[in-house]
């Protein structure tokens, strides 16, 4: 009977063949990442690594199961809407489950890319939009009036800018001014300038980068006449290079790095025989592909450096990333504290990293019990100079 | 007693951070008010410091966070931490859910605790402070 109806009525109204020839969606991941999608073979080997599902054990919420009711969206079973917000606002973008793919998904891109779409049809999370409203109104993304004043040169001629970030500023002041104060023992000149949100986490977060932001930082850094900006944010270092707003330092020649790639070149004459240890930040490692670095400075300065069980392309994710922490700060604590538990485990008595983020997530995660110091690269080394000259 | 929503107990001491402080035998107790709580949206991180640390009045000592919201706790007296609130480190929204009780912050030995008469007290203080703050957060 089926048959017999197909024989009269136009090719394309046929059961069969639409489902071969798929209606153009009102999705943008899905015109731009079906085949991803569907690339997923559902084999799980993201679950073993997802910082999220590490953390609240719910299928749903890693890559695979994020996979599967992409699917189910994709086939007009369920409907992108409020109800998904939860489920697909939960990735840090830490890309964990990219590296482990098989398959090779880019699930963080496809979820970049999901919540545009949610943004679009007016399902967001409201810390997200929080985010986006704020960077609107503001020069930073915790909406603070005014910065901690660093005592030092800004928005000079210089051979160096020190790009420092919002976290940096408004969240780990303290932080920044041991880097400030190292960069001044070893020598760099550099300027600060009135630095604004690099604005790169909106695209995370289902916007798009603020252009007035991005072309504030241009001209603030074009200004200085420096060819090289030193970031103490591998968000920022990220964002700079990989962006396309930001796009016009690289035609000027100016090159952007990571501190961590700045600190590597220098023979630092200081040494601790503290058990330490280090955490990659996703930003710097899965995204930028810099783990030696960090390393060589910090096997320079602790022979007593180890590593934890989980490291380098494979690290934990501090649970930061992605909007989580704004948006789901209990969550984002559970996935710093697995962390953690690596670093007492590893018997470590300080916890480096090379971003103020995690620092911040994980200072704010660490139980009382733990008595490691968590701190950034910089910071340490800062100290260990000062109790040299001291 | 209520300021236009806001439970104020008019026992208590406060200092202008909106933090509650009272006596308590030898030492001083110290939490976040209905105010700051109610403005400051979820509590998801209080930094509870080593007891023995020392405190300075009028100088920062730890940090609280929401989602936010960054607050700093300021010392209202001259003394040093004698205790912290351990159930705050995996439980901090006990301060939303009980902020006169089950979420108090801090123990503090005083040098001299007559010091927190310098602090604002009773009804009509506390009425003239709070209204000029719910003025001051509505912009």
């Amino acid at each position: 009977m089926v048959f017999l109806l197909c024989a009269f009525v136009p090719l394309s109204l046929c059961p069969s063949l639409r489902r071969r020839r798929p209606m153009e969606s009102k999705y943008d991941f899905v015109k731009k990442y079906r085949e991803q999608v569907l690339q997923c073979s559902r084999c799980g080997f993201c679950q073993a690594v997802c910082p999220v599902y590490g953390a609240t054990l719910r299928p749903s919420y890693n890559a695979r199961g994020k996979m599967l009711i992409l699917k189910e969206v994709m086939d007009g079973k369920i409907p992108l809407n409020d109800e998904l917000v939860e489920t697909l606002c939960q990735c840090t973008t830490c890309a964990s489950c990219h590296k482990n793919c098989p398959s090779g998904v880019n699930v963080p891109e496809i979820i970049k890319e999901v919540r545009k779409d949610l943004v679009h049809i007016g399902s967001c999370h409201p810390a997200f939009k929080g985010m986006n409203e704020v960077l609107e109104k503001n020069t930073n993304i915790y909406a603070e009036e005014k910065g901690p004043d660093f005592g030092r040169a800004k928005n000079q001629k210089a051979e160096v800018v020190f790009f420092i970030g919002c976290v940096g500023t408004y969240r780990e002041d303290e932080a920044t001014e041991a880097t400030l104060d190292l960069l001044d023992r070893i020598g760099v000149k550099y300027t600060l300038i009135d630095e604004v949100c690099c604005s790169g986490v909106l695209e995370d977060v289902g916007y798009q980068l603020n252009e007035r932001l991005a072309k504030k930082n241009i001209e603030l850094i074009l200004a200085t006449g420096a060819k090289t900006v030193v970031t103490g944010c591998p968000y920022c270092s990220r964002t700079f290079n990989k962006k396309p707003q930001y796009q016009e330092l690289k035609d000027k020649g100016v090159k952007v790095i990571h501190v961590s790639q700045l600190l590597k070149d220098f023979d630092l004459g200081v040494k601790t025989d503290k058990k330490v240890t280090y955490h990659d930040p996703c930003d710097l490692g899965r995204h930028c592909d810099i783990y030696d670095e960090p390393r060589e400075t910090i096997r320079k300065i602790a022979p007593g450096f180890v590593e934890l069980p989980h490291n380098r392309v494979d690290a934990l994710c501090c649970g930061a990333g992605g909007g989580v922490r704004g948006a789901f700060p209990k969550n984002s604590l559970a996935m710093a504290r697995r962390r953690l538990q690596e670093a007492e485990d590893a018997g470590a008595e300080v916890v480096l990293t090379e971003c103020n983020s995690c620092v911040h997530n994980l200072a704010n995660a660490k139980l009382r019990k733990q008595k490691f110091r968590i701190c950034t690269t910089t910071q340490f080394i800062n100290e260990l100079m000062e109790a040299k000259e001291a | 007693m209520d300021i236009q929503g806001y439970k104020m107990p008019d026992e208590l001491y406060y200092e202008e951070n909106h933090f509650w402080i009272k006596e308590e035998g030898d030492f001083l107790v110290m939490g976040m008010d209905d105010f700051a709580q109610k403005l400051a949206g979820e509590i998801v991180y209080v930094q509870l410091p080593e007891e023995g640390k020392e405190l300075s009045v009028g100088k920062k000592f730890a940090k609280i966070e929401s989602g936010k919201w960054l607050g700093k706790a300021f010392a209202p007296v001259n003394g040093e931490l004698a205790g912290v609130n351990e159930e705050l480190e995996t439980n901090p929204g006990l301060i939303n859910q009980d902020c006169y009780g089950k979420g108090w912050m801090y123990k503090i030995k005083a040098q001299d605790k007559a010091e927190i008469k310098k602090l604002i007290h009773g009804p009509d203080a506390l009425t003239k402070w709070v209204l000029a703050d719910i003025e001051k957060y509505k912009k």
